[in-house]
């Protein structure tokens, strides 16, 4: 939050520019320009290309060039519209819960007491394990025959025989959305936290002074003070949800049927099951641009004080 | 009184959140080491009674003792038989994800740290410019760069190399890299900067003599970084690798979950074998990564 890139002092923005600055810059520069104008930009723009055509790998001696047809395709399609509901609410689902878990999580680590930094390094637990690793973890939880969800409830009656979870489309995206959640907590809750540390601790003791009480410091210095952070961790944790494939892929393969059939399977299953590049590349290029008005956002946020 | 209180409000606090983040993990490990019988019980066996190494043995010493279709027939008192052959593959994989990571953290600090250095601490024509340019990278999904990758890496002939994973992983760390080494950079004082080159010292020498080594703890953070995310990531290795040659630790293990016969017990065991390794260096680490976090703001 306090990134505060290309914020250079005044005196050192009035010299002049030296040649041998200019010249210096752009050799230490070029490496990096150079790789990531291969291996980011230019993809990106290919990408673009490639989705005016009409490209499968099924027929690959025969690809047409067909202007938008392969965006008007995705349209049409109405698994792409639900697909485009199931992450709204994937997403939705995922970033609230991030939000309050985290805030909660950071509240905790705010306070001094002995112990706090060992449960620092426990939060780093779930934010490390690799996202294949967590998604074979949270299979085993809910598998229907011998999984730790229906022993837990079982023992605690809460219900009297084993359920199937992931194959109730009811609950899927929830559960998927709960694993996606345990990962991402780690991450928001650290950002908070540093949320929390840059409020004023003067405000807090002016306003018991002033006779607030536990409750009105918090909502009127503490959730205003986190605004930034919070605004910080919701903006990424949507991009994360909204692009999110893999435990969709270990979980339950875009089931049941299309219950967890989300847009990044959705890109999955037409590249690289149905070949069909062309209206792949269409449907990840939409996926693109809304991540990346979202990103825009977060950059302007990030780089304001450029 | 209020101290009491207090007291056990955070205690009851801190044990709900050990149990939030550790439980999952702990039945992850109490299953990869239990026995057949105790896997497959109803209500679940949450700690096994008769703990048993046998499933890691079948995936670290599986040279020795070769899982055939007809060994496994027979049956292992532990698994109940139900070792995969492919069990022998992890150990080469994560030799291939070892490799992978290597390479992606050195081209990243290659590439990021004289960028890091220019971008903090020069001014020359075109720095907004590429500051703008560097975050914008940072926000491209992955899965937008699949098709795209897939179409090259084939026309290139890199299809089941490592190459093909360590040219993309550069897509999605170097951008993050380059942002945490400028904020770091950013923070160290200029008159160092000055001091160096008033002394004859040319801008490569000021920053390999001056700055690098007083961003060390940036560039531990770098270095975890670049290292998880290259060990962590599964989209495009799922794309790119077909066989034993380029497969990494994640696909190999993906492939467990999917295969019924397999006892859970073994696929719990590959879990906490891919677990362990970013777990205890994001552990003992720490302090690294949570200032690299805060400065980086987000991971892309």
């Amino acid at each position: 939050m306090s990134a505060r890139i290309g914020a250079l002092p005044g005196a050192f923005r009035a010299a002049p520019v030296s040649r041998y600055d200019q010249a210096a810059a752009m050799w230490l520069l070029a490496p990096m320009l150079v790789v990531l104008l291969a291996v980011a930009v230019f993809p990106v723009l290919y990408s673009f290309w490639v989705s005016l055509f009409d490209l499968k790998l099924t027929r690959p001696h025969r690809v047409p060039f067909v202007w938008f047809e392969n965006y008007a395709i995705v349209f049409q399609d109405p698994l792409f519209w639900s697909s485009v509901w199931r992450t709204t609410w994937f997403t939705l689902m995922s970033v609230t819960a991030i939000l309050v878990i985290a805030l909660l999580i950071a509240i905790l680590l705010n306070e001094e007491f002995p112990g706090r930094r060992f449960l620092s390094a426990m939060l780093l637990v779930p934010w490390a394990i690799p996202y294949v690793a967590n998604g074979l973890m949270w299979k085993w939880i809910y598998d229907s025959g011998y999984g730790a969800l229906n022993g837990l409830l079982l023992q605690l009656d809460f219900i009297d025989k084993y359920m199937f979870w992931l194959g109730d489309p009811d609950k899927t995206l929830a559960l998927i959305a709960n694993a996606f959640v345990w990962k991402e907590v780690p991450l928001a809750a650290i950002l908070l936290l540093v949320g929390l540390k840059s409020i004023p601790a003067d405000l807090y003791s002016a306003a018991r002074v002033d006779g607030a009480n536990l409750w009105r410091r918090f909502v009127h210095i503490t959730l205003p003070g986190l605004r930034p952070a919070f605004m910080l961790v919701m903006i990424y944790e949507t991009m994360m949800a909204i692009r999110h494939f893999d435990l969709f892929f270990i979980l339950t393969e875009g089931g049941p049927a299309e219950a967890s059939h989300v847009l990044a399977w959705q890109v999955y299953v037409e590249t690289f099951r149905k070949l069909s590049f062309g209206t792949g590349s269409a449907l990840a290029y939409i996926m693109a641009l809304v991540t990346f008005l979202l990103a825009f956002w977060l950059i302007r946020m990030l780089g304001r004080k450029l | 009184m209020r101290n009491l209180g207090r007291n056990l409000l955070l205690f009851a606090a801190s044990a709900l959140f050990l149990a939030y983040v550790l439980a999952p993990v702990a039945w992850l490990v109490s299953s990869s080491v239990q026995q057949e019988s105790e896997i497959t019980s109803r209500p679940p066996q949450w700690i096994p009674r008769q703990p048993t190494l046998e499933n890691f043995e079948a995936i670290f010493a599986a040279e020795a003792k070769q899982v055939t279709y007809e060994t496994r027939r027979q049956g292992d008192p532990a698994t109940g038989g139900f070792i995969p052959s492919t069990a022998r593959d992890l150990v080469p994989a994560m030799w291939n994800s070892l490799i992978v990571a290597v390479a992606v953290v050195v081209l990243n600090l290659v590439v990021g740290v004289p960028a890091a250095y220019a971008m903090a601490k020069i001014r020359f024509i075109g720095r907004s410019g590429s500051i703008y340019f560097m975050l914008s990278t940072r926000v491209i999904p992955d899965i937008a760069l699949v098709v795209p990758f897939f179409l090259f890496i084939h026309k290139l002939g890199l299809l089941d190399h490592l190459g093909s994973l360590i040219i993309t992983y550069l897509a999605i760390t170097v951008p993050f890299t380059v942002f945490i080494l400028v904020s770091y950079f950013e923070s160290l004082p200029d008159e160092l900067d000055k001091a160096a080159r008033v002394d004859g010292c040319s801008r490569l020498q000021t920053l390999l003599r001056v700055y690098v080594p007083l961003a060390t703890p940036s560039l531990v953070a770098v270095v975890l970084f670049t290292f998880l995310t290259s060990w962590n990531e599964f989209l495009l290795a799922l794309m790119f690798t077909q066989t034993q040659a380029s497969q990494t630790m994640p696909i190999v293990v993906a492939a467990f979950t999917s295969d019924f016969t397999i006892s859970f017990s073994f696929i719990n065991a590959a879990g906490v074998i891919a677990v362990i390794p970013p777990v205890v260096l994001a552990v003992v680490f720490e302090r690294y990564i949570v200032s690299g976090l805060t400065a980086g703001a987000v991971k892309g």
